[in-house]
């Protein structure tokens, strides 16, 4: 495979490598799905990425797209060897356009910079993945990724209005336009949106933006079990209020970062609702003090947060849970397996018996936490890595746990993505047929079959 | 010295460090980021060669550990770095700089290789007395680079009865940053503080501080120049100046030993302090420290620059508590307006 570095070298200079040593650093994202590439390449531009996907479209050299490798379902992780096309480099915002409510951004802009350059405009991207100091804009765009406000905002779906990607024989297309409503053919956006790197490489990004809320609020309720706590979360958005955040922490969860933090203001006695509200600021005195009404006679404990520091506090914890398990027992990993499935709503306490039965079962320590208020359930397992017996425990509760989630008519992936680490599931996930047709649409786009090989179950 | 792979398993290559550590910010190359060097660990684990990209690799981190502190599995990046290294030297894998900055040490108990008598920033002061309880280590940095913030130094701890050791050695830290056995350098030190009958050992530079609290035995008080300063303020006599400075953070007063307040009470004490962009736990590393200046100089003064860019506009000088960066912020374009805490205290105190 020595053949394209010298052409690679030429496109790029010194940002092509070869070396066994950034090969192995490229080798997986975050999750433990590995495989080895030939190349790494860190391309500056739609035009150097144009050219090498003719280069690799000519050789037939699979191409595996990366942002910032903190994927959890082996999406960037080059399965089939090749090349890694690491656009962590292209992170320029290029346009931020108040007049119109949005930005265009290169796909290595990472969200939280985003963020702090909307800041003085007063406006922000709302999806932030528990990643969002690290994550890129284009792996966003690429997992369709969500995180903690989505229940009110929506996911990176709802604000991709245009894509410049680049297609695997190196033609350059735009999938949409400026307007912020546009009925011109099939949506190319959402089509590429949340298509893992499988049909074309994303080399800028036309995004919408929304004002900065003026306050937000946090009410904390401590339930019994999930099943009242999910009980609690219907009543609430049945009552109209459809809270920013609505995030569930089991009471292991708890325990977990209350160990971290023994200054942590949450309870660890049962499981706890996290309802944030924002808006201006007599509304979500009003939503915090409504919220508190309904929770009452279902919980043991209710309260406001008291200050914005508290808040931060709280929400930074909750961002950091799903490694955090290794700082109290130094023998237990997190692995990430199993870990972002979701069931409509009402299903929620129905999966997490399940989780608890099948974890108990197997005698794996579990934190269930996520998203409840948009049905997704983050489970984090944790083993003792260097212990074989474990991981095989950790494979079966994973399985489990996913097909538990489809018996729920619920998904294998809410946020994360399919990648190759739920590929399997991808037939009874959307059906024999719709896959038949997402391949066909793949074979379309990508004839030879060289753009993020393996991955989606395709 | 072999891999601890229960500590390199705590990583969950989640890429937290990516947005921290300064490496990375200038290189790029995940290979130059803590999660890369965590695989290029797990990857020596597993028969990858000791070739001159892994130990580009393992060098290129200044032992910083802001990844550290932003890790939320908790990895101690620093120790993990420094037995990697640890790891190779010991199968004689090193780079050129490794080997002849550990000659230097080894062949004259400096890290300049210096031949020179080591306190001769002494002069005409008097004769050290023979016992004492305090003992100002005084490093190799300012023994022979920056002699002058050693003479201000000794001048300040004088009237409260230090003395040197009259043979001091290199403390250390470049051979154990490095991948080194400093033991023989640390027993002679250790010797003469027994003989002098030290309880305090007093130091004014953050990499001999960090040596000495870790890799000391933990009979002696190690006590940094800023602490000293800030416990006996009031017996100083300092006079006011009418001067804004700013404080760089040293990484190993900062970060590795939570000594942020200590420099900034005896500043305040002095004249007014203006915080940089980045301060205490999120400080920015000069560039300079983990064998990275001497192995990757371009890298280091890279580093030097981006941090100097956190400097607020208006301030007199940059006061810091550390000879290394001192050098490195100087070399990036600072030039003499990067002080030592002492230097400015000495002012105060109407020294010069």
């Amino acid at each position: 495979m020595s053949g394209i570095l010298e052409d690679l070298l030429e496109i790029v200079g010194s940002r092509a490598s070869s070396s066994i040593v950034e090969r192995r650093c490229y080798a997986a994202d975050a999750s433990q799905i590995e495989g080895l590439p030939d190349y790494v390449v860190r391309p500056k531009s739609t035009n150097e990425v144009s050219r090498i996907l003719r280069l690799c479209s000519r050789h037939q050299v699979p191409v595996t797209p990366r942002g910032a490798g903190t994927g959890l379902s082996g999406g960037a992780s080059p399965v089939k060897g090749g090349l890694v096309l690491d656009m962590s480099s292209m992170n320029r915002i290029i346009d931020i356009d108040i007049a119109n409510l949005q930005v265009i951004v290169e796909p290595g802009v990472v969200q939280e910079r985003l963020n702090l350059a909307l800041k003085p405009y007063g406006f922000f991207f709302p999806p932030d993945p528990g990643s969002s100091a690290v994550c890129t804009i284009g792996g966003m765009i690429s997992n369709n990724s969500s995180g903690m406000r989505c229940v009110k905002y929506g996911t990176t779906r709802s604000y991709v209005l245009d894509l410049e990607a680049v297609l695997a024989d190196g033609r350059v297309i735009h999938t949409g336009s400026k307007v912020l409503k546009s009925a011109a053919g099939y949506d190319l956006t959402r089509l590429f949106t949340g298509s893992e790197g499988t049909l074309g490489v994303i080399t800028r990004a036309g995004l919408k933006i929304v004002p900065l809320p003026r306050s937000r609020r946090l009410v904390l309720a401590c339930f019994e079990d999930a099943v009242i706590a999910g009980q609690a979360v219907l009543m609430v958005f049945s009552s109209g209020i459809t809270p920013s955040a609505c995030e569930i922490l089991d009471k292991t969860t708890c325990q977990v970062l209350k160990r971290c933090d023994p200054k942590l203001a949450i309870p660890d006695d049962g499981d706890l609702i996290l309802f944030e509200v924002d808006g201006p600021e007599n509304s979500t005195v009003k939503e915090c003090l409504h919220i508190a009404e309904i929770c009452s006679p279902l919980a043991l404990d209710v309260r406001v947060a008291k200050s914005q520091q508290e808040m931060d506090a709280i929400w930074a914890a909750r961002r950091l849970v799903g490694a955090a398990v290794a700082k109290i027992d130094p023998a237990k990993t997190r692995i990430y397996m199993g870990e972002d499935v979701g069931v409509p709503m009402s299903q929620i306490p129905a999966l997490i018996k399940r989780v608890q039965h099948i974890t108990a079962k197997l005698d794996i320590p579990a934190m269930k936490y996520g998203h409840i208020g948009d049905g997704n359930l983050h489970i984090a397992l944790f083993i003792d890595v260097m212990n074989e017996d474990q991981w095989e425990k950790l494979r079966i509760a994973a399985d489990r746990i996913h097909k538990a989630a489809l018996e729920l008519g619920g998904t294998v992936s809410t946020e994360h993505g399919i990648g190759l680490a739920r590929a399997q599931y991808m037939p009874e996930q959307v059906g024999q047929e719709a896959l038949q047709v997402m391949r066909s649409i793949k074979r379309a786009l990508d004839p030879n079959g060289i753009l993020n090989p393996g991955k989606l179950g395709l | 010295m072999s891999l601890d792979l229960r500590a390199i398993n705590r990583c969950v290559r989640c890429g937290n460090c990516r947005s921290v550590c300064p490496v990375f910010e200038e290189l790029g190359w995940e290979s130059a980021n803590t999660r890369g060097r965590i695989m290029v660990m797990r990857g020596l684990a597993d028969g990858l060669k000791a070739d001159a990209d892994v130990l580009d690799s393992l060098n290129s981190c200044t032992t910083c550990g802001i990844c550290t502190d932003n890790c939320p599995a908790g990895a101690n990046v620093p120790d993990l770095i420094e037995s990697a290294r640890g790891h190779l030297v010991s199968q004689g894998i090193m780079t050129g700089a490794q080997e002849r900055l550990s000659r230097y040490i080894f062949e004259s108990g400096n890290t300049f290789g210096e031949q020179n008598e080591r306190a001769a920033w002494l002069r005409g002061r008097s004769r050290l007395k023979e016992k004492s309880d305090f003992v100002y280590f005084v490093g190799c940095m300012n023994s022979y680079r920056y002699t002058e913030t050693a003479a201000r130094t000794y001048d300040l701890l004088r009237c409260f009865g230090v003395t040197l050791l009259p043979e001091e050695q290199c403390c250390g830290s470049p051979l154990l940053r490095t991948g080194f056995d400093a033991r023989k350098l640390v027993n002679a030190n250790v010797r003469q503080m027994k003989q002098i009958g030290a309880r305090t050992i007093i130091t004014g530079c953050a990499g001999c501080y960090t040596t000495l609290k870790k890799n000391y035995p933990a009979s002696f008080r190690v006590v940094s120049v800023p602490e000293f300063l800030a416990e006996h303020i009031s017996e100083l006599n300092l006079k006011p100046l009418d001067l804004t400075v700013t404080y760089h953070d040293p990484c190993h007063l900062g970060r590795h030993n939570k000594i942020y307040e200590q420099p900034r009470q005896v500043i305040e004490a002095v004249c007014k302090l203006a915080e940089m962009k980045d301060n205490r736990q999120n400080a920015r590393c000069c560039g300079g420290g983990g064998g990275v200046r001497s192995g990757y100089r371009d890298l280091s003064l890279r580093m030097a620059r981006r941090r100097l860019k956190d400097v607020p506009e208006g301030v007199n000088c940059i006061v810091t508590s550390c000879p290394l960066c001192i050098r490195n912020l100087r070399d990036a374009g600072a030039g003499s307006s990067v002080i030592d805490l002492v230097d400015l205290v000495s002012i105060a105190a109407g020294q010069r």
